[in-house]
């Protein structure tokens, strides 16, 4: 029965070539579509999202910046003040944070040799490394030894690297940060950072300890603070407990939006996912509307298919199939040309990623990140082509089933 | 005549189509009875109803107003798919032009009604042959309608017709696009089936094929005449 069902739909398919190709080049190209749209979507959310991270996953920022409201007497644009002891202190008055450093952000000379740059140099603690992901690909980063005994060594950025060093390895070499001689203990590996704040990108930068930062150039008050909460959904209310804290030590109105400015990445990211989420809603409606297209195509044809075979329905009601039967019939006629379709426009799309993949350059890397075909792609291309195809196929299939055999005998 | 049983009895049957608003009454109240094992032919001026009774006879129609009984068993109200086992298995349908499906070979022809009835591979490759041997066309098995002469497409249409073994054949003027040679093998082949006890009803216009039936129904304006 199956046999017969398949050998007859071939048989179908085959009378009219040229019409079973151009039908099923529309399902085709609306697979393709859909395919690719929702893959590359996924893709450049990805990347984006981990090039987020580059900077820091799941991290506030906290910049002291001016009074907005008048305070204690004070008028407004009074300066925020806090000191990088006050900042770790956090650590002990303010519950629920995980880790956190403070920031001194300067633009030094560094030097090595005869090369000179104008770069940026943090001055920052040991818990940099996890908060900003800041991992060593040579050598260490900056550690409790060096902030306490104020060691003057430095952890750079690879960029930076490489502009001084060449193919020379750095580490244990030294540098002249504004004259000054600096150990080079530790060279980052390269990550992907699409966010920053503050100077130059990590790889561009110099990264020494705060205390060595605080003594040599007389740094007193923090740029910033870079914190990780415990638990990343309570990162407004650790942030609201920070600013209560500060308000106190440096005196403003804990009503005050703007004494502390904050970058709370998490929000960030949270708008991040659902814009992207809505991106990726929207490339797959677009993909769905050409695969509706192709839809189209193939129910007018069979539209026109039911209505040459009119005869033909009329004889099988004749001699006792159901109505039913005939729905079934051209149903899973429809049904088979979206399959066929859309396994053609899944291989071509699969193709076509195959080949983004092999594009050696980094640039599209980092924007379009890594397309493949995952779940998500093919259970919702399928669902599309499900839905499309039912419809498609109802509205001819119904038609042939309400076929009155008389007047289809009658032809 | 013997009239042990009655196979067919209709009582009453009215058809009325609504056309633009006017009704049209095709047939005005029939009553029949056919025996099991007769031979009837139907005849009529053309607009005499005949072709809507044997639609309801045939079950592919349902009368507006009536009682048909089958075998005893009244389908004047049954729905069309309920219907459908009826067609399949109790009756078996030759038309005037044959219609077979013209893209299928003769063999596939046969079995079409042999897959409605949800036969087997094994039972339905046995009755095929048994039938397209019957009507003399085995080795005509794999030849399109199109390669057939009428008669010989004729033949297929009546294996089909027998595909399910019905008690009852519907012959819709089966010889009327045939030759007179072609139409004498096809009466043949009828009144053979005729005398293993198969009953037939047949329409025609043609009172020498209508001499081959046992007695004659005729109709007029939608009643027996």
């Amino acid at each position: 029965m199956i046999a017969i069902f398949f050998r007859n739909l071939a048989r179908d398919l085959v009378r009219q070539p040229l019409r079973t190709i151009l039908t099923l080049s529309g399902v085709v190209w609306g697979t393709f579509s859909v395919v690719l749209l929702i893959a590359l979507g996924e893709s450049v959310g990805a990347s984006q999202k981990k090039s987020f991270h580059g900077m820091g996953a799941g991290i506030v920022l906290l910049f002291p910046s001016r009074t907005t409201l008048p305070y204690q007497g004070f008028k407004s644009g009074k300066p925020v003040r806090i000191t990088p002891e006050q900042a770790e202190d956090l650590m002990e008055k303010v519950p629920g944070i995980e880790t956190l450093s403070p920031e001194f952000v300067w633009s030094r000379r560094i030097r090595y040799g005869k090369q000179e740059f104008m770069n940026t140099v943090r001055g920052v603690n040991p818990s940099f490394e996890r908060i900003r992901n800041t991992i060593p690909a040579k050598g260490r980063f900056i550690n409790p030894m060096d902030m306490a005994e104020r060691r003057r060594v430095c952890f750079i950025g690879d960029v930076l690297a490489t502009d001084l060093f060449g193919r020379d390895d750095p580490i244990g070499k030294q540098v002249l940060i504004e004259g000054l001689p600096f150990t080079v203990v530790g060279v980052m590996a390269k990550k992907e950072q699409n966010s920053n704040y503050n100077g130059q990108r990590d790889e561009n930068c110099a990264f020494i300890p705060w205390t060595t930062f605080a003594a040599l150039y007389g740094a007193k008050y923090v740029s910033n603070i870079i914190l990780r909460p415990l638990d990343s959904g309570r990162s407004a209310a650790v942030t609201q407990d920070v600013k209560g804290h500060f308000s106190k030590l440096a005196g403003f109105d804990p009503k005050d939006p703007d004494a502390i400015f904050v970058w709370d990445t998490l929000e960030f990211e949270k708008q991040f996912s659902v814009f992207f989420a809505a991106f990726n809603v929207f490339l797959g409606a677009i993909g769905a509307l050409t695969l509706l297209v192709g839809g189209v195509g193939v129910a007018s044809i069979m539209m026109v298919v039911v209505e040459e075979r009119t005869r033909e329905i009329g004889i099988k009601l004749a001699v006792g199939a159901r109505r039913r039967t005939i729905l079934v019939q051209f149903f899973s006629e429809t049904l088979m040309i979206m399959i066929i379709g859309g396994a053609v426009g899944f291989a071509l799309a699969a193709g076509v990623i195959k080949l983004i993949q092999g594009i050696p350059s980094e640039e599209f890397a980092e924007f379009f990140g890594e397309p493949r075909l995952s779940a998500l792609v093919v259970a919702s291309t399928g669902l599309i082509l499900l839905a499309i195809g039912a419809v498609s196929g109802y509205i001819p299939a119904r038609n042939a089933a309400s076929t009155n055999p008389i007047e289809a005998l009658r032809k | 005549m013997s009239k042990a049983e009655t196979i067919i009895e209709l009582r009453g049957i009215k058809k009325v189509y609504q056309m633009g608003g006017h009704a049209l009454e095709a047939l005005s109240g029939v009553s029949l009875e056919i025996g099991r094992g007769e031979f009837v032919s139907v005849m009529g001026p053309s607009g005499s109803g005949k072709s809507t009774l044997m639609n309801i006879i045939g079950c592919l129609d349902t009368p507006t107003s009536g009682e048909y009984y089958l075998e005893g068993k009244n389908v004047a109200g049954l729905t069309f798919d309920q219907l459908s086992s009826i067609r399949n298995q109790k009756l078996g349908f030759v038309f005037q032009n044959f219609n077979l499906l013209t893209y299928a070979t003769a063999w596939e022809n046969v079995e079409v009604p042999l897959l409605f009835n949800g036969k087997n591979a094994r039972r339905r490759r046995q009755r095929i042959t048994e039938l397209l041997e019957a009507v003399g066309l085995l080795d005509w098995k794999e030849h399109r309608p199109s390669e057939l002469s009428g008669g010989e497409q004729q033949r297929i249409a009546l294996a089909r017709a027998l595909a399910n073994d019905p008690p009852i054949l519907l012959a819709d003027e089966p010889t009327g696009n045939l030759d007179s040679k072609s139409g004498e093998d096809i009466m043949g082949l009828l009144g053979g089936l005729w005398k293993e006890g198969r009953t037939i009803v047949m329409v025609t216009h043609d009172d020498r094929i209508a001499a081959h039936s046992e007695r004659t129904i005729r109709l007029f304006d939608g009643q027996v005449a």
